[in-house]
């Protein structure tokens, strides 16, 4: 074979191999009872007990049912089970299922999948981890029934069953659920009332839901995850977009039809446009996080502490978050969500008023501090943690503190907050994150707020009175008493400066004006969600 | 005529040309700053454009700036106007004052990459065209590091370390070094096959003296030319290294990050990504301009003996 | 010929296998935690613990590559840490929007680039010859992202042409999958149709010095053919390697313009990836990336062989 003939082929070749590169046509898309969302985050797994973000739960709320559901007032409400029985001891639950419930796989949703589901959830979850370790035995007594037999009452069952805090209770076929849950699970069959087209699914690009024809919604009306989850789209298309001024302009255009989580500075521009609409996601909102150190210097020192929350201004950290737009951020004189039936301000003076930089001063030097540097980790590639890591780094100049700034992405961060190490030696000073309102609306499920020391959240701070009244909260026999150890709890954890809260914040979602009943929560509620 | 096969490792610097021929002979001779000028157009503008940037860097205290650091979250993303010449940004931060600072860790990026990119590159390049039995080693290694898209390996090396300018120029460094590896070794085989070299060689003449005498004045003026490439290239990939979120922080401003920080916004607010933009493209059309000069003053058939 | 081909894909191997262990080095001592991640903001210490363990991410530097390389030498790039997918379906779902765009980019930075450069060389020292070339140093001079927001802006947005964002497959029909190529190919392009044009001008122009065409015009034939069929076929070795060199820089280029664009592609994959420590995915791109890398050069060097005889390997 001469040079060129080989050349010639050789080419020919490649040519052809390139071609069959290509996949095949993708499936032709009903283009009326498709609705293209752009959700908050990439959808990068898919097992809501293995891993917790957000995206993945929101999700996940698609494809899995849940025993219980919350409404917008965070009260349970039944949704798989027909009829519960508590014993009058309150150690005896017993649920029954409702009937024609079925997996996505035709099978029949029966009592041991509850139980595997249950068993792997309690494992992972705060309030299972509470509810396992008073549990006596988990069982199926028949197909429909499951009883959960307790050696204490836990009056908070059905809010554990039916919370929207991550990890949310969902219910899988036993054979999933049987997976370590450690692991992450390799089906994604539900009883939901979508399914997952896992074959459509491009991590960090697409993610693809279709109607699951034999769902059986509730007759009540929907509220959250509450009532009947009624679907009126053929399929829903989530869009990854890391880049939201790509975002707004496909928004614009009509490429999409509804943007989860658009960034407030865009949000006039989308608001002139009529067929767009926009409105707050979710009332519950974020509460922003200064989380410190509590066990190196210089924030073991308390005093230290309580200067920089004496000079902490919360409307700095909320204009650098949300943007000029002051409707969506509130002071935050509290560790619990504005706006839910236990909400104090109790003992949060130290938040309130004007700031005093120069009182935090004085504090500083009587506290000895001699420029021992704070080692904040920022992570650059999340949009509000940066912002908060930039006013932070300007209030502890100002303060006259020493700042040692490791502008670093996510995933170090989130390695870096666990080690206990001087921050010198690979340790850490302080860093930001955020809580969803959702999650702190009560100490229920509050990681972040516990004192426990070394057995706390990140910072590991130790603060006696705080647990003591979170132990009371969960032992609280009615609403004023809860309400009681609540503010208890506030007060207590701001003396000791568990962490400082940088305010309270609001997000926009924003949709085409041809989508219907696009609704507030904590999380997107694509029931009764219809496209004209 | 034989002709060497150009193997395609060998090929690898972006923009050095094979060759540019001296098209227009000049006509007469002209003496004094007008004539270089005139002979050298490029050189002048790209000198004349770096030399006004770099004063503006040296001197951007003097300039009317604030510190370009300081926060006021209350009056943020404000159009350009007689308090904000250039606006201001997210976080009320005054965008003039940081873009005139900005010049300084652009600058210092460009200039200490093309510095120590060179200067590791002349190493390696000298050892590997010197030392037999090591060429074929380091060669392997260079091509292996090449093959990797020089922004990616710049991002895999800033998620070892966290961001600073520092951190940021070694990244880049280490990502561009192996093409001017390349380009020394190839002067360096090139030249030991000239006849004065191989009698140098051959009359017992150390290695160093040879290298100092004969390959380092040889190898100046491709190495000159190759480095303002680098340091246009390290300014663009420090810029693109803070739009993925893996440059330096915001607290220490950049044109890169600048831009970064107002990307999302480019379409209500566009003067934050405008300002920087300008500048960032200027400063590096004046390097490039310096370079392309600098390779046709030099030597305007260098690219053949490579 | 074959001989040759045959020694330099021995020649690469080598190389691949210092890429693999250097890019494995890096992860390994990179900070961040893909378990961390997993884990969500809620998780103890303990449950990111158990979650590392499960992912392997415990055991020693040398028993994770070793076991890592073997099943590289079995075509397995392994499944990723996060969607529990292969790494090779992952790549494979991203590699046609990133071949399209790079495709695109190709075939419209040459067909620009290379009339202008031609132009340019023809016009030498003219005031057309300048401005074209200042053109090209402009094109690398300014940031790929901002040529990509004002080509949105303009022509997506203000004139609605084009769409935004996106991609469509080429199984979709020819136009919508064009459609949503066009603008990032431009952006794209850039740099590239600057780096072509400079360099075709560059070896026209010495081409065009050569007698055989001095030859040509004398004798009377027409200035067209000259110009594109004698002189370019002469000037086309060093267009040919610095369109093989920009491969690499077109891959770089290709993260920045994915992420402007929302194209599904690798580029995005990779930057994803790196940031949310998904070991056995960036390997895996890298390994591709550096294949790619060295079978173009190989096209490069055999293309020669067919511009110039002299060529002989």
């Amino acid at each position: 074979m001469d040079r060129r003939t080989f050349l010639k082929s050789s080419l020919g070749a490649a040519a052809l191999s390139t071609t069959s590169a290509f996949p095949a046509p993708a499936i032709a898309q009903g283009a009326k009872g498709t609705l293209k969302f752009v959700p908050q985050a990439n959808l990068a797994n898919f097992d809501p007990i293995w891993g917790t973000q957000y995206v993945v739960r929101n999700a996940s709320a698609l494809v899995w049912d849940t025993l219980y559901g919350v409404n917008s007032k965070l009260e349970p409400q039944r949704q798989m089970v027909e009829s519960e029985e508590v014993s009058s001891d309150g150690l005896t639950w017993t649920f029954k299922l409702r009937p024609g419930l079925k997996f996505h796989d035709g099978a029949p949703v029966l009592a041991r999948d509850v139980v595997a589901s249950l068993a792997r959830w309690s494992v992972r979850d705060p309030m299972g981890q509470m509810i396992k370790a008073i549990e006596k035995e988990l069982t199926a007594v028949d197909d429909k029934t499951v009883k959960w037999v307790l050696s204490k009452p836990f009056p908070k069952m059905k809010f554990a069953l039916g919370k929207n805090n991550t990890p949310i209770a969902f219910i899988m076929p036993e054979r999933i659920a049987k997976t370590d849950p450690f692991k992450q699970i390799s089906e994604y069959v539900g009883s939901g009332p979508m399914k997952f087209a896992r074959g459509e699914w491009v991590p960090g690009a697409k993610a693809v839901f279709e109607k699951f024809a034999d769902y059986q919604p509730r007759a009540e009306a929907a509220d959250w995850l509450a009532g009947g989850k009624v679907i009126s789209i053929d399929r829903l298309e989530w869009v990854i977009m890391p880049d939201p001024a790509t975002a707004a302009a496909a928004l614009q255009s009509g490429e999409v039809d509804w943007w989860e989580t658009p960034i407030p500075d865009l949000v006039p521009v989308l608001k002139r446009n009529r067929k767009i609409k926009v409105d707050i996601a979710d009332p519950l909102g974020n509460i922003g996080s200064f989380r410190l150190n509590h066990l190196h210097p210089p924030f073991d020192n308390p005093k230290v502490r309580k200067a920089v929350q004496m000079a902490l201004n919360q409307e700095d950290f909320m204009r650098a978050v949300v943007g000029s737009d002051d409707s969506l951020w509130k002071l935050l004189p509290s560790f619990f969500t504005p706006g839910t039936p236990y909400y104090t301000e109790a003992g949060g003076d130290a938040l309130k008023g004007p700031r005093n930089l120069e009182g935090a001063k004085k504090l500083l030097a009587e506290a000895g501090y001699s420029g021992q540097p704070v080692t904040c980790i920022v992570a650059q590639d999340q949009a509000p943690l940066k912002a908060m890591g930039e006013v932070t780094a300007d209030l502890l100049k100002k303060l006259g503190m020493t700042v040692d700034y490791v502008a670093t992405d996510w995933g170090t961060v989130g390695q870096r907050r666990a080690s206990k190490s001087p921050p010198g030696q690979g340790g850490w000073g302080m860093f930001h994150t955020w809580h969803a309102g959702a999650d702190c609306a009560t100490p229920a499920s509050y990681n972040a707020l516990r004192g426990t020391g070394d057995k706390a959240w990140f910072g590991w701070p130790n603060s006696p009175e705080t647990e003591k009244q979170i132990a009371a909260w969960f032992e609280a026999k009615n609403v004023e008493e809860e309400k009681a150890a609540m503010a208890r709890i506030n007060k207590a954890a701001m003396d000791d400066v568990v962490y400082i809260p940088t305010g309270f914040y609001k997000g926009f979602q924003a949709w085409r004006s041809n989508i219907s009943g696009v609704s507030g929560g904590p999380l997107p509620f694509f029931w009764n969600v219809k496209k004209a | 005529m034989t002709i060497t096969p150009p193997t395609a490792f060998g090929a690898m610097q972006l923009a050095g040309e094979p060759e540019l021929p001296d098209i227009l002979p000049p006509v007469r001779e002209r003496h004094g700053i007008g004539g270089f000028v005139y002979r050298y157009p490029a050189i002048a503008i790209g000198g004349l454009l770096l030399t006004l940037l770099v004063a503006m860097a040296v001197l951007a205290p003097l300039l009317g700036t604030v510190d370009p650091a300081a926060l006021a979250p209350s009056k943020r993303t404000r159009p350009p106007s007689v308090d904000y010449w250039f606006g201001s940004d997210m976080l009320g931060r005054d965008i003039y004052s940081r873009v005139i600072y900005g010049a300084r860790v652009s600058l210092l990026v460009g200039f200490s990459v093309a510095l120590l990119a060179s200067l590791a590159g002349l190493v390696v390049g000298l050892v590997s065209g010197f030392v037999r039995w090591a060429d074929g080693i380091i060669m392997r290694i260079m091509d292996g590091m090449m093959s990797i898209p020089p922004i990616l390996l710049a991002v895999a090396l800033m998620a070892l370390t966290r961001g600073s300018v520092p951190n940021v120029i070694a990244a880049i460094a280490v990502a561009e070094f192996p093409r001017v590896a390349r380009l020394v070794r190839g002067v360096v085989l090139s030249l030991r096959e000239q006849p004065y070299v191989e009698a140098a060689i051959a009359s017992g003449t150390r290695t160093p003296l040879i290298i100092t005498r004969h390959i380092l004045p040889n190898t100046i003026a491709p190495l000159t030319v190759q480095a303002t490439y680098i340091c246009a290239s390290a300014m663009i990939t420090e810029s693109i290294l803070s739009f993925i979120g893996a440059g330096t922080p915001p607290i220490i401003p950049s044109w890169g990050n600048i831009m970064a920080d107002g990307r999302a916004l480019w379409q209500v607010k566009p003067f934050i990504v405008f300002f920087p933009a300008i500048f960032l493209s200027v400063t590096v059309l004046a390097v490039n301009l310096l370079g392309d000069g600098l390779r046709d003053a030099v030597d305007p058939r260098m690219a053949k003996r490579l | 010929m074959l001989g040759f081909i045959l020694r330099r894909i021995v020649s690469t191997i080598p190389v691949m296998g210092f890429v693999a262990l250097f890019v494995f080095s890096l992860l390994y001592i990179a900070p961040g935690d893909p378990a961390v991640v997993i884990a969500g903001d809620q998780a103890t210490p303990q449950d990111v613990e158990r979650i590392r363990v499960s992912l392997g991410l415990d055991r020693p530097f040398l028993e994770r590559f070793g076991e890592w390389s073997w099943r590289i030498l079995h075509a397995d790039l392994g499944t990723s840490m996060f969607t529990g997918l292969p790494v090779t379906k992952m790549i494979a779902q991203r590699l046609e929007p990133t071949l399209s765009l790079m495709l695109i980019t190709l075939v419209l930075s040459i067909a620009i680039a290379v009339p202008i450069g031609v132009v340019a060389a023809w016009k030498a020292g003219s005031w057309l010859d300048r401005s074209l070339m200042g053109f090209a140093v402009f094109g690398f001079s300014v940031p790929v992202f901002v040529v990509g927001y004002l080509l949105a802006y303009v022509f997506a947005l203000e004139l609605d042409w084009l769409p935004v964002q996106g991609y469509t497959p080429l199984g979709d029909g020819l136009w919508p999958w064009l459609e949503n190529l066009i603008l990032p190919a431009i952006a794209l392009g850039c740099v590239y149709i600057a780096l072509i044009a400079r360099i075709t001008r560059a070896s026209m122009l010495e081409v065009l010095q050569q007698d055989y065409i001095r030859t040509a015009r004398a004798k009377g034939l027409a200035q067209r053919p000259i110009l594109f069929v004698h002189a370019l076929k002469n000037a086309a070795v060093p267009i040919v390697t610095v369109i093989g060199i920009g491969v690499a820089l077109l891959i770089g280029g290709a993260v920045v313009t994915e992420s402007v664009f929302a194209i599904p592609g690798l580029g995005r994959l990779t930057i994803d990836a790196i940031l949310r420590r998904d070991y056995p995915v960036i390997q895996g791109i890298v390994l591709l990336f550096s294949f790619v890398y060295v079978l173009v050069n190989l096209l490069v060097d055999l293309v020669y062989t067919t511009l110039d005889p002299r060529i002989r390997y």
